[in-house]
């Protein structure tokens, strides 16, 4: 049973189709990599997903549950994490503090609990021990009182993908988690796409690098003109040269 | 009787479409809402003053100085202050403030050199006026709405005829697209703005000779301004000016019914009403938050 | 030695409004221009419920609380929709609808008449009437303000808060439904707003919707900005310069008009080279505006 599905998805911009009667159906888990040519609407595809943009005809499952429409913040809480392309963190707040804010269910978000200070302290200890088990695990280890303006753009990008682990979603969908960073980091993030991948999550990324596509994708989904040109294993679809020419141009 | 609200609403419209006309040029190239548009409105009648009543010039000189001065200073204020904003990246809501002191600024240093008392400026001999339609107005008020009809048609020939107009259309409409076709924005901006004073200045000494002034008159007229703006549709020179029109009869129509001391809040419930149902205005540019 | 209490008492009354305005404006980047309105709903419910009514105090005051909650649900539900300088023509409306309603519903305020005799209070069988016992209340409901703005912008609510100033859309993603944490910001600072507007109306004994014009919220966001935006140390300085200035202004023998618009050349340049060159102002955490 899939974990993610979309039904011939719809979306018109100023008289453009973005997304042309999209329809895919997502694993459980694995890592699947979205990719295709600028303008072929992987990113309006997330942004339909995740529901910062509304479908203008199609649906969108979860499991069992519709979430077509529905406002990005209950998408979040029903279990889809995602990135952004402009690398979006809280700057002022530091590396541990951004992964304080993304744990769902926190009573101290609630107005009486702020004010008076019940059900906090020890959610705080607890959850800031979970916080730095994940700064470890994202490699920011020694990073965490820093603020997350100050880090670098690799390390903001490192924190990006802690602070959707922390949101504890099943699935994740990242907007190109490797571009404008150094090779090295390049294999930290991998290496990070797999372990998620071997804890049963789903993992989503848009990417335009095809190293890191061969390298760590079970799936590949080709878009092109807001439709979905071909769906196969990274050895077969990256294999076929009508494809990489979509790309090499 | 109904047409004379109507008659003294097109009148009261023209004065605000004025106003509109100013802040919507201006708004179009740059974005933001300028509040110092209130502060050149006021400078403008004050310049007319200075000139006609304190230094004795021919109302007709003293109007052709006042307007293209205070064009001037609007430009002053782009140059001393939004430029150098803009060029740090300051956000619309940063500019939105920064043209709030200059507002205060501007309305206290008047009071300050002029007093806050209300003055009047005469046009000379009272006249009667005219009976337009079982209304009777003034030669001041006729000349109110022929100015704001033409100024307004002048503007939009300005805008579809000459090289800076289209240049001004083009940053309008998409400003990264006309940086990469070469459009010199700092020069149109410039424009916008001396433009844009211009009119405020015309509208401020016409509402000045037709009733009075006060250091205050430039924030109660930008506020009409902006309410006729977003009426007509932000960014929209024709949804100015009919949104002044608009603005005016609905406020005077409304005045028939209720008492004239709700005029104010009938045009801020007008306003409430467009950006929370229609923020495009009548005309359309988008306006609601987006998303990704 | 009265004036300097005097003086002291409209101090804290500012910084009240101006702790309570920067919870909406500096902690999580809302351009709020009706504050004035929410700090005359608690001056007029308190002088009305006691003068009209003859009520004691705490009726009024807890009215003009939920009077200004609810006002403020008015205002906010409908314009948080908007995009943020657009939110803030929104409040600019919703602020002059209001004291347009102060003046003209003569028949309720008495318009520009104001209220007159509002007694002084009695709490605990004490009667408030000295200056030094409106100082107490006017400190108290700066502690009050500036410990609910401190409990709101720490530990998990004040992140949240950090996150829709600086990335809404990151908070959104991350599951926060953000238009209500702006909801309950926005409210509790309306409440806040019209506590310090009942003081100020049984401190003076006599209001008039003079003092609850657009141009008051434009001083209150003065103050916030100038004192620095996400300091309450910051906003409370700049509100004591902005009362204190025009007396010092007084006192060297300047007519009170002259002095009135010095004062107003003088913080609307402030705001001008703030905005231009520190956005942070005197001792703000947050740059206004990125």
């Amino acid at each position: 049973m899939s974990a993610l599905r979309c039904e011939n998805l719809v979306k018109v911009f100023g008289g453009v189709e973005a997304l042309s009667g999209v329809t895919l159906s997502f694993p459980a888990s694995g890592i699947v990599a979205i990719i295709g040519p600028n303008g072929a609407g992987k990113t309006t595809l997330l942004n339909v997903v995740t529901g910062f943009a509304r479908p203008d005809a199609g649906s969108c499952w979860l499991g069992q549950s519709a979430i077509t429409g529905l406002p990005p913040y209950a998408i979040a809480r029903a279990g889809i994490a995602r990135t952004f392309q402009d690398l979006r963190l809280v700057g002022a707040l530091t590396a541990l503090e951004n992964i304080l804010l993304a744990f769902p269910r926190q009573a101290g978000e609630r107005l009486f609990n702020a004010l008076t200070g019940l059900g906090i302290w020890r959610a705080e200890r607890e959850n800031l021990a979970r916080a730095s088990k994940i700064i470890e695990q994202v490699g920011l280890g020694g990073l965490g009182e820093t603020a997350a303006g100050e880090l670098s753009y690799g390390q903001q990008k490192l924190l990006t993908i802690g602070g959707c682990l922390a949101t504890d979603a099943r699935v994740l969908f990242f907007d190109e988690p490797v571009a404008g960073v150094h090779p090295e980091m390049i294999s930290q993030i991998v290496d990070i796409l797999d372990k998620l991948r071997d804890s049963g999550r789903l993992v989503i990324f848009i990417e335009h690098d095809i190293d890191t596509v061969r390298r760590v994708a079970d799936w590949v989904v080709v878009m092109d003109h807001g439709r979905v040109v071909t769906v196969g294993p990274p050895t077969e679809i990256l294999a076929q040269p009508e494809i990489m020419e979509l790309y090499v141009v | 009787m109904l047409h004379e609200f109507f008659i003294y609403g097109l009148i009261a419209g023209s004065g605000y479409a004025l106003v509109a006309l100013g802040f919507a040029l201006i708004y179009r190239t740059v974005r933001f809402f300028n509040f110092a548009h209130g502060a050149v409105y006021t400078i403008g009648a004050y310049l007319a003053f200075v000139f006609y009543v304190l230094l004795g010039l021919p109302l007709a000189v003293a109007v052709l100085l006042a307007v293209p001065i205070t064009g001037l200073i609007g430009v002053g204020f782009e140059w001393a202050v939004f430029r150098p904003m803009r060029a740090r990246n300051a956000s619309s809501l940063t500019l939105l403030i920064a043209s709030l002191g200059l507002l205060i600024l501007g309305q206290n240093v008047i009071a300050l050199i002029f007093g806050n008392d209300t003055q009047v400026i005469h046009s000379g001999v009272v006249h009667e006026g005219a009976m337009i339609f079982g209304a009777r107005i003034t030669t001041i008020q006729e000349t109110i709405f022929v100015a704001a009809l033409v100024l307004f048609g002048l503007t939009a020939a300005l805008l579809r005829l000459t090289r800076l107009g289209v240049a001004l259309r083009a940053v309008a409409n998409d400003p990264e697209l006309a940086r990469v076709a070469g459009v010199k924005d700092g020069q149109v901006i410039t424009f916008a703005y001396f433009l844009g004073s211009c009119l405020a200045a015309a509208a401020s000494v016409m509402i000045a000779l037709d009733t009075n002034m006060t250091p205050t008159m430039g924030l109660h007229a930008l506020l009409y301004g902006m309410v006729a703006v977003i009426v007509g549709g932000a960014g929209s020179l024709w949804g100015a000016y009919f949104g002044g029109l608009l603005l005016g009869v609905a406020q005077n129509v409304a005045v028939w019914q209720i008492s004239a001391d709700w005029q104010d809040v009938v045009a801020f419930v007008i306003l409430i009403v467009f950006l929370l149902v229609r923020p495009e205005g009548l005309t359309s540019l988008r306006m609601r938050k987006g998303g990704v | 030695m009265d004036y300097i209490v005097h003086v002291a008492v409209l101090a804290s009354i500012f910084a009240t409004l101006a702790i309570s305005l920067d919870l909406v404006i500096g902690r999580t980047g809302l351009l709020s221009v009706a504050h004035a309105a929410f700090y005359g709903l608690g001056a007029y419910s308190t002088a009305l419920f006691s003068v009209r009514l003859g009520l004691p105090i705490y009726a009024g005051v807890l009215a003009g609380l939920l009077l200004a909650a609810l006002v403020s649900l008015v205002v906010s539900l409908p314009s948080l929709r908007l995009r943020d300088d657009y939110f803030a023509i929104a409040t600019f409306g919703f602020q002059l609808i209001i004291y347009n309603t102060f003046n003209n519903w003569t028949s309720l305020t008495n318009g520009a008449l104001g209220v007159f005799g509002i007694p002084q209070p009695t709490v605990f069988g004490r009667v408030f009437s000295s200056r030094l016992d409106f100082l107490g209340v006017s400190l108290a409901t700066v502690a009050l303000a500036y410990w609910i703005v401190q409990r709101l912008s720490s530990g998990p609510h004040g992140r949240v808060l950090s996150a829709i100033r600086e990335s809404e859309l990151l908070a959104l993603a991350l599951g926060k439904n953000t238009l209500r944490f702006k909801l309950v910001v926005f409210a509790v600072s309306a409440a806040l707003a019209s506590v310090a507007g009942a003081t100020y109306a049984v401190y003076t004994s006599y209001i008039d919707p003079s003092s609850f014009t657009v141009m008051e919220s434009i001083l209150v966001i003065s103050m916030v900005i100038i004192g620095g935006p996400g300091s309450s140390r910051g906003v409370i300085l700049g509100a004591v310069t902005l009362v204190v200035l025009p007396e010092i202004l007084r006192t060297i023998g300047l007519p009170s008009a002259v002095s009135a618009n010095l004062r107003q050349i003088i913080y609307g340049s402030l705001l001008v080279g703030m905005m231009m060159f520190r956005p942070r102002g005197l001792l703000g955490r947050y740059s206004f505006g990125r």
